[in-house]
């Protein structure tokens, strides 16, 4: 995960951004069906706002609501991948 | 000790050093100011003029609203310079024209003047706070990061976070 690439604009600007056209983005406008999707690096689009996602983070699929703010980044941003680390101690020697 | 903006600027410096005290001037933006404000490379800060003083001090006051810096052409190469001893009122120079400044091609990244959107102080801390605000409020991976006070651009943290343990905070500022 390298966020910094986002700020740095990893993308040239003349290639423009890469997003990947989901066939069902209508559907999902108007019945506000999620769109469940594995592409992590698709950027969000202005058309894309108001959409619920459901991005893969290796094991299940997190919900994400897309809102104006987005609209630069990438979905997999919003869908963490590693669980929270928590010290337990086992008693087994 | 001058006192530049809230900042104690010590005497003893360089004033192209001294001038780094500010939050969000570093030794390049320095540089630019002083060439901007002609003040020599070995000037110490107990030797600017007052004029010098109130230039920068209106300059870094509000960058963005600093007038254009006016071009003058260059000497030809067979210019000859006055002698010394000419009075100083017979060496003013006159209104010259004001040359046109290179025209910025698209793609053009080595003609910009980076002290147009200078920011500094209390300004670039506002920016900081803001960006750090609208990524957690957005729910990315680098607001989630600040929080937890974690290092964001995917540094190792089985060792060596210490400065992101201390540092990284959502109210950094």
């Amino acid at each position: 995960m390298r966020p910094s690439l986002a700020v740095l604009s990893g993308r040239s600007a003349w290639k423009g951004p890469y997003f990947v056209a989901f066939p069902n983005l209508r559907e999902a406008l108007q019945n506000n069906v999620p769109i469940k999707t594995q592409a992590r690096s698709c950027t969000i689009l202005p058309n894309f706002v108001g959409v619920r996602f459901m991005v893969h983070n290796g094991k299940d699929y997190v919900p994400v609501q897309v809102t104006q703010d987005m609209v630069g980044h990438k979905l997999g941003e919003f869908s963490h991948t590693k669980k929270k680390f928590t010290y337990k101690m086992s008693k087994n020697k | 000790m001058v006192h530049v903006l809230g900042i104690n600027l010590p005497d003893r410096q360089l004033a192209r050093f001294a001038l780094t005290h500010f939050y969000g001037v570093g030794r390049n933006v320095s540089s630019r100011l002083c060439a901007r404000l002609q003040i020599h490379d070995k000037c110490k800060v107990r030797d600017l003029t007052a004029t010098q003083i109130t230039s920068l001090t209106a300059f870094l006051s509000s960058p963005s609203t600093a007038p254009p810096v006016p071009r003058v052409p260059l000497a030809s190469p067979d210019f000859k310079p006055p002698p010394a001893s000419t009075p100083l009122q017979q060496l003013q120079a006159p209104e010259a024209p004001n040359v046109k400044a290179p025209a910025r091609k698209s793609g053009n990244r080595f003609h910009t003047d980076s002290l147009v959107g200078l920011k500094i102080e209390t300004d670039l801390r506002r920016e900081i706070r803001e960006n750090i605000a609208h990524q957690r409020m957005i729910g990315s991976y680098v607001g989630k990061r600040h929080a937890m006070g974690l290092p964001v651009r995917g540094q190792n943290t089985q060792s060596n976070a210490k400065t992101a343990r201390n540092l990284n905070k959502l109210e950094r500022w």
